[in-house]
């Protein structure tokens, strides 16, 4: 029984890491009706850009003077700078190029521009942290390896405490994220103008919505959401390659679809759902680990064939 | 148009048809054998005369001579084939480069049945070519058979995959096709880790390679009294097989089921109205490609004599989606160039190998910004010329062009 809830638990951790990888994909697809395939990428580059902030930030002493939880908050904001920076670099150069091009030019380029950025954070990573912060690297346990080797994240959540208290403030922070963003959606004028958008963008463009701005703003969200969901990514694996962008795209892209790629919060059930079946099947089958993620990926495929629209989602009719 | 001047006329086109197919083979060669720089600056001007002869026209004029004198251009490129080997005699990593250059315009071929012609990016051409691959290792290696027999059960297994995987295409499209096949490519990587029997991360070495009426394929002949590389005899092989492919992929790309595969790609609903069998030639894509792959898969294991799941990641895959984009999507000979030229940039920055994905991936986001349709897009199909039919109007359009 113990065994059981520890799966449990496992599971609803993994979960959240994939239910706001999703929720980025589905952000952006309801806006722009295009599925930006470098969101995995953009979430491990915000982890990443927390580690250097963190390399740096640690170096110039902030830490011992101001208190853990505002440090940590500058980080996440940081990071969240960072993927915004990434994110609207992504649409001004892979989606804003390709609007009135078929649709699989857009997927072609993101994914392109994921493995630039994924490449950039393996070359690169190292040198520039190094360059800031050779004291930080000397004097703390922080030392900073190869950019292709993996990194180890720093534990910045209730560092000292347990590690289920820990893993609660983890599914804590999903949960109100996921509150925030239901209520950012469903109550504010802007959220509904993003919806808007989402189900019409003709008819915004008639009720006076910017939508220009809207989708802008929609790519700003969306990345802070990925940026949060890069720094539970790190926190769930304590080391983090920077390789590890392209699982966790393919996965949080399953799990949109898998619960509906036009409903955000389908989201949430598709990464829970993947979570469970992936750390089930590692638990109870035996040798069954290398094949979590086979399992997972058998599911999608299965979803897909017979029920494309999802979990939670209307079925498309097509329309000549 | 009378027949004293069509005969000068026609001479002096299957000059030029000549003098430029051995030009293309020079320059091909000089490409591969010159050092890494000399050898980049060459290739940064050829594809910039042949973008200014696109622009002028040439390049249209250069097929229409080609369709024109096909038999003979034909001729000249088996000439310089078999002469191929000879040239690049002595250098084994030269060789080497060219062997792979030729396995992966095989891949890519097929890959553009699914990209090109019908619009269905398939992110798991390297999946494909290890599945080639394997059955071929296991067929040779494990159970110590012909490799004839590996290459055989290297289609029929293709056969099945692209069969299966498919399947589910018929009811997805867009971006559901394109995660499928995703998921496809990363499960496969993930399987041949895992599996035992395959070898695990270690994959399986002492894949018999090809021979020919006894006489193995990848060994050191002497002729002429010029001692061959090892691996000469391999390429000549390789090239006679590219050249088969080629040849039907250009059949099918002037076929029918060429002309179905494009109409799905714009637009399938009405493809399906005009009673195209969608199903058919959905499934048929798939599999021809599939196979294509496969038998670049089983020529690539045959090469290096051992497979290890490295070799067919997704990384792989997008190496190859990066090839068919640079050369032309739909274009058979786009698709070979792509392959060729993508091949040697890589071997050339070897010592910047670091940077290789980089590379693809900059250059991959800045053709689909730049040019999307390629180094040597498609071209109208021209059938009058291609079936002899009204010869006379083709001579006056092309007389009036001129």
């Amino acid at each position: 029984m113990d065994f059981f809830l520890c799966l449990v638990f496992n599971a609803i951790l993994l979960g959240c890491t994939y239910t706001l990888v999703a929720i980025g994909f589905s952000l952006f697809f309801g806006v722009m009706n295009v599925v930006v395939f470098c969101c995995g990428d953009i979430a491990v580059f915000g982890a990443f850009s927390m580690m250097g902030a963190y390399a740096v930030v640690y170096s110039t002493g902030i830490f011992e003077v101001l208190p853990f939880a505002v440090c940590v908050m500058l980080l996440l904001l940081i990071g969240a700078l960072f993927c915004t920076v990434l994110c609207l670099c992504v649409y001004r150069f892979s989606i804003k190029p390709f609007e009135k091009a078929s649709d699989l030019m857009p997927l072609l380029s993101t994914i392109a521009l994921g493995t630039v950025v994924k490449e950039v954070l393996g070359l690169f990573f190292q040198p520039i942290v190094n360059a800031a912060s050779t004291a930080a690297a000397t004097d703390t346990a922080m030392t900073v390896v190869s950019g292709r080797n993996p990194q180890a994240f720093p534990t910045l959540i209730a560092p000292g405490g347990s590690i289920d208290l820990r893993n609660i403030i983890v599914i804590a922070v999903t949960v109100f994220l996921l509150l925030a963003l239901y209520v950012f959606l469903n109550k504010t004028k802007t959220g509904l103008s993003m919806q808007a958008v989402s189900q019409n963008k003709e008819l915004s463009y008639m009720v006076g919505i910017n939508v220009f701005k809207t989708t802008v703003l929609t790519f700003v969200v969306g990345s802070i959401m990925l940026a949060i969901g890069g720094f539970l990514i790190g926190n769930y694996q304590t080391i983090l390659s920077f390789d590890d962008g392209a699982m966790y795209g393919v996965k949080g892209f399953a799990a949109a679809v898998v619960g509906g790629l036009r409903n955000t919060f389908g989201a949430v059930i598709g990464g829970m759902l993947l979570a469970f079946v992936e750390v089930f099947v590692s638990g109870y089958i035996p040798g069954g680990t290398a094949y979590a993620s086979i399992c997972a990926f058998v599911i999608v495929v299965l979803f897909i064939i017979f029920k494309p629209e999802g979990i939670i989602g209307d079925k498309s009719i097509e329309k000549v | 148009m009378d027949e004293t001047k069509k005969n000068p006329r026609s001479a002096n086109e299957s000059l030029i048809v000549v003098i430029i197919t051995v030009l293309i083979f020079v320059l091909a060669l000089s490409a591969l054998k010159l050092p890494f720089f000399k050898s980049l600056i060459l290739i940064v001007f050829c594809v910039a005369g042949m973008l200014v002869a696109e622009r002028r026209g040439l390049m249209e004029q250069l097929f229409l001579l080609y369709i024109r004198h096909r038999k003979l251009a034909c001729l000249i490129c088996a000439l310089c084939v078999l002469a191929v080997p000879m040239v690049l005699a002595t250098d084994r990593y030269v060789a080497h480069i060219a062997v792979m250059a030729v396995i992966y315009a095989m891949v890519c071929l097929g890959l553009n049945f699914q990209m090109g012609s019908t619009n269905m990016v398939n992110f798991a051409p390297a999946a494909f070519m290890g599945i080639g691959a394997y059955s071929l290792a296991v067929i040779t290696g494990k159970m110590g058979m012909s490799p004839w027999f590996g290459m055989l059960m290297a289609v029929i297994f293709c056969t099945i995959a692209g069969l299966v995987i498919g399947l589910p295409t018929l009811r997805t499209k867009g971006y559901y096709l394109s995660l499928v096949t995703m998921a496809l490519q990363l499960a496969f990587t993930q399987l041949i880790k895992n599996i035992p029997y395959l070898g695990g991360p270690n994959g399986i070495a002492g894949v018999k390679t090809f021979d020919l009426f006894g006489l193995p394929l990848y060994k050191s002949y002497t002729v002429f009294g010029v001692k061959l590389v090892p691996q000469a005899p391999y390429l000549l092989f390789c090239l006679i097989i590219l050249g088969v492919l080629i040849y039907i992929a250009m059949r099918v790309y002037l076929s029918r089921s060429g002309l179905a595969l494009n109409a799905i790609a714009q637009d399938e609903v009405a493809a399906d109205c005009l009673g195209i069998d969608v199903t058919r030639h959905k499934l048929f894509a798939f599999v021809i490609g599939s196979i294509f792959c496969g038998i670049g898969g089983a020529l690539y294991a045959g090469l290096i004599g051992f497979v290890g799941p490295t070799d067919f990641t997704f990384a792989r895959s997008l190496v190859f989606i990066c090839m068919v984009i640079l050369g032309g999507m739909d274009s058979v000979m786009g698709v070979v160039l792509g392959a060729f030229l993508l091949t040697v940039i890589t071997e050339k920055l070897r010592d910047f190998s670091d940077y290789a994905q980089l590379v693809y991936a900059l250059i991959l986001i800045v053709m689909l910004i730049a040019r999307p349709c390629g180094l040597l897009p498609k071209r109208v199909r021209n059938y009058c010329l291609l079936f002899n039919r009204d010869l006379k109007e083709v001579d006056n359009h092309a007389g009036s062009t001129d």
